[in-house]
């Protein structure tokens, strides 16, 4: 049973295409990475999916509800998928605890002490407990980026999406990020992954997509995508970037 | 002891004396500063200038003619302002502590202030007389001068020495504010000058009889310093307390509106209008409130609630053109912003039961102040306005924040709002009133403003004035906030976003904060602008502070003759101004900190 369906989704910025229909399901605890040289349109669809841009023209349905211009339906969508960003976009002003709790006292309307508590849990589990009083810019940027997800996590979504989580990161970071990151996976997360972490891919993914000028060009399982892709647009990705 | 000091004098040397150039420039400077208070005090303590044109005007300065029998009025609504603020003091009171040598510091500066000038003080001064004339004499006599010299140096060793003893405590920093505040008061009590009094036939007993210089206000200010501390405790006794501090933010706003309705007003209350006219409105009001929050979760309803919502806002619209009471037309406005609330906080029934008092709270609150505001007054003054002098700064300048803050953050918002009415009418709003001088917006005021209301509605003319004044600086304020928005990266919006916050929670939770954070010195710069530019209302009549000071005391010949004595008020006006600013700017210094703006 698929929970995110696209179907031939269209998108232009003004005169430039940057989707050019794309057609693809994600199965429940599935992960899934996506990969493609820069520009080729990943991060426009994946945020395609949780309507932080709008497609014009195609289907995406998730969780069985269709993103439409219905605010009803975008802000029950936004709950159930989380989402982690590039640049991190933690709020300066909150410590990391008001961060994490933000979401479930607004949104999800739960009381105070109960958000606390989850999400000192989720602190735990992201391995920052200790920070949860400090402002993010007192936090180093790996550190930072776990508590995006604590926070993403914090909603208790479905889909977690992850726009190039380590790509702003030192070498030294991204480890403790994508050590995260696998956790979530075997737990069971259904996951759509941009990153050129090829190691993640190959660890952790169930498939492999890659996007090129707005088109999918590839959708294989890590082991043929890596040995033994289909297309030769793929063998020139893998050359260049391995 | 010999080392600090030597360690000063050698740290003074390298600032002031590193280079040629820096020394050549440190002695300019000291000459130049010098000689300015020179001749100022020279100017202040020759015999041509009464400072007692000065004190003695203290009550028009401060409500210009408002009629002495009901000063009490004045008096509680100062004290009430204190009670507020002692409280707030209490409940918000900070745990820093200030060093006991910083305290000593801080004395040992002021007695070497005090030093400074009695040594610079001018022993002749040459004046210009009021005929024109050059005129030398004696202002500062020796005896007087080594009479302040001697025990101010005695003072300012003690306290330097005592930074070398063992004396070393601390004190809670919102326990000095109350130290700090005993002394002006205690000093009202012991401080005797020469005062001005007449005898029956209205003649000025010469010699001036030396007096406290606050005989009649010593009382008062007592009273008040006193009830002030009590509230100190309360408010620490109270701090605890679930949502206090909304509640005390919440009373700061209503107290000017309650002052300005209330108490400085007097208000001539017609029983049968309330009777016949507020109760039933407030009646219909709560009625209607308390439909919709049980309602709301209604499906039909909800099926229909933009339709409702539609309905209300075209009734609204049709009222507040109509000749509908003023408190009908408030309530239609407050019903429509509430029926956009509404369904966004109410879900469980507790919910809706917070939800219901608030309703009826506000609309006793709103109803209680209207009545209070649309009544007559029952203050009976010669010229147009009940409030003149400080009142009437204070006045403008409160209100002028109160209500522009809040309306430059809609106006900045609806500038940056995607649906286009709204931004044209917005940026239409702010270039508006930008573009036009402030004066020429006084003058619309109490000219024309009448023309553009509908028909009925008309306003005193210090209403009007705010009208303007709110416009005026909420535009202002806008674009300073704009600016903020746009230091927000889009980032943060996106993140608000993808964890499911309406609109409404993102720009009051996530975006607002961080730009009204990054605009923090603008604002407090354009807040002190409209303080000072309040003075202008002078050009359409009405007495501010200002114009008490240069033309009404320049002026006065009975009972005293203080004609010619402008300089004086003057000095002192600045002085007063100067203090309010100052202190403005040094608390948002403060607050910049607090919030840790350089930190990032
Ligand atoms: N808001 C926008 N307005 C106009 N064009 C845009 C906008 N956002 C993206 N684009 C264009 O759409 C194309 C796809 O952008 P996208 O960010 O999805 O690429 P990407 O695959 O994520 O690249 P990268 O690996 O560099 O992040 C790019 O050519 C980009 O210039
Ligand atoms: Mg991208």
């Amino acid at each position: 049973m698929s929970i995110i369906q696209t179907k031939d989704v269209k998108k232009w910025f003004g005169d430039f295409q940057a989707l050019k229909g794309i057609t693809m399901d994600v199965a429940e605890g599935e992960v899934l990475v996506v990969c493609g040289p820069s520009g080729s349109g990943k991060s426009t669809f994946i945020r395609c999916i949780n309507r932080l841009e709008q497609h014009q023209e195609g289907q995406i349905i998730v969780d069985g509800i269709e993103l439409t211009n219905d605010l009803k339906n975008i802000e029950a969508i936004r709950s159930e998928v989380g989402m982690v960003f590039q640049s991190f976009n933690l709020f300066p002003h909150l410590t990391v605890m008001q961060n994490i709790t933000l979401a479930q006292i607004w949104v999800r309307k739960k009381n105070r002490a109960e958000s606390e508590e989850k999400a000192m849990e989720l602190l735990e589990r992201v391995g920052i407990p200790e920070q949860a009083q400090k402002f993010p810019g007192q936090l180093s940027g790996g550190q930072q980026q776990r508590v995006a997800i604590a926070r993403a996590l914090a909603m208790e979504p479905k889909i977690m999406l992850f726009d190039e989580p380590t790509s702003a990161l030192d070498p030294e970071m991204i480890k403790e990020v994508l050590d995260v990151m696998k956790e979530l996976a075997k737990s069971g997360m259904t996951m759509i992954v941009v990153t050129h972490e090829m190691g993640f891919a190959k660890e952790v993914a169930d498939r492999v997509m890659l996007f090129d000028e707005g088109m999918l060009v590839e959708e294989n399982t890590p082991e043929e995508f890596f040995n033994n892709p289909k297309s030769d647009r793929t063998k020139l990705f893998l050359s260049q970037i391995l | 002891m010999v080392d600090l000091i030597k360690k000063n004098a050698k740290s003074l040397q390298e600032s002031l004396f590193s280079s040629v150039g820096s020394a050549v420039l440190t002695i300019a400077t000291t000459y130049l500063v010098i000689n300015f208070f020179r001749g100022m005090l020279g100017f202040a303590l020759t015999s041509d200038k009464d400072w007692l044109a000065v004190l003695n005007n203290m009550q028009l300065y401060m409500v210009q003619a408002y009629p002495e029998e009901d000063f009490i009025r004045v008096w509680l609504s100062v004290g009430l302002t204190f009670v507020l603020a002692g409280l707030s003091i209490g409940i918000w009171r900070s745990d820093d502590r200030v060093k006991s040598s910083q305290v000593f510091n801080s004395f040992f500066k002021g007695g070497l202030g005090v030093l400074f000038f009695t040594i610079i003080a001018p022993t002749n001064a040459s004046f210009m007389g009021n005929d024109g004339s050059v005129i030398t004499e004696e202002v500062f006599s020796m005896d007087t001068r080594l009479g302040i010299l001697i025990p101010v140096a005695v003072f300012c060793v003690i306290f330097f020495s005592i930074r070398f003893t063992n004396v070393k405590f601390t004190v809670n920093s919102s326990d000095m504010v109350f130290f700090y505040l005993f002394i002006p008061v205690a000093l009202l009590w012991f401080v005797k000058l020469p005062t001005i009094q007449l005898d029956q036939n209205n003649e000025r007993i010469i010699p001036d009889p030396v007096m406290p210089i606050a005989d009649t206000t010593k009382i008062p200010w007592t009273v008040i310093f006193v009830s002030f501390l009590l509230s100190y405790f309360i408010g620490m006794y109270l701090k605890n307390i679930k949502s206090i501090k909304s509640i005390m933010s919440l009373s700061w706003f209503l107290l000017p509106l309650l002052i300005f309705s209330w108490i400085f007003k007097k208000p001539q209350i017609d029983m049968s209008v309330v009777l016949g006219s507020d109760l039933p409105i407030f009646g219909v009001f709560l009625l209607w409130g308390f439909l919709v929050i049980t309602f709301v979760n209604n499906s039909i309803f909800k099926k229909y609630y933009s339709t409702y919502l539609g309905v209300t806002f075209l009734l609204t619209l049709v009222g507040v053109f109509s000749g509908l009471p003023m408190l009908a037309k408030t309530c239609l406005l407050l019903i429509a912003l509430f029926s956009v609330v509404v369904p966004a906080v109410s879900t469980s029934s507790q919910g809706k039961r917070s939800l219901l008092i608030v309703w009826a709270v506000a609309l006793v609150t709103l109803t209680f102040l209207l009545r209070g505001g649309a009544s007559d007054t029952g203050i009976v003054v010669p010229g147009s306005s009940i409030f003149g002098g400080f009142s009437l700064t204070w006045l403008l300048a409160i209100f002028g924040t109160y209500v522009s803050f809040p309306l430059g953050v809609l106006l900045a918002l609806g500038r940056n709002s995607k649906l286009p009415i709204i931004r044209i009418v917005c940026t239409g709003i702010i270039e508006l009133t930008r573009s036009v001088p402030y004066i020429t917006w006084l003058f619309f005021a109490s000219v024309t403003l009448a023309v553009f209301l509908p028909a009925g509605v008309e306003f005193n003319l210090i209403v009007r004035v705010l009208m303007v004044t709110a416009f005026f600086s909420g535009a202002y304020f806008a674009e300073n906030i704009r600016g903020g928005l746009q230091s927000i990266p889009k980032g943060q919006y996106e993140a608000a976003d993808a964890i499911g916050m309406s609109p409404f929670q993102k720009i009051s939770l996530i975006i607002m904060p961080q730009a009204l954070r990054a605009v923090i010195p603008t604002l407090v710069s354009s807040a002190i602008t409209a303080f000072k530019d309040s003075s202008l209302v002078t050009i359409i009549g009405l007495f501010d502070f200002l114009t008490i000071g240069k033309t009404v005391i320049g002026n006065q010949s009975i009972p005293v003759n203080f004609v010619g004595h402008d300089r004086e008020n003057l000095i002192f006006v600045a002085i007063v101004y100067w203090i309010f600013t100052f202190t403005l700017s040094r608390r948002s210094m403060k607050v910049e900190k607090k919030l840790g703006l350089g930190e990032r």
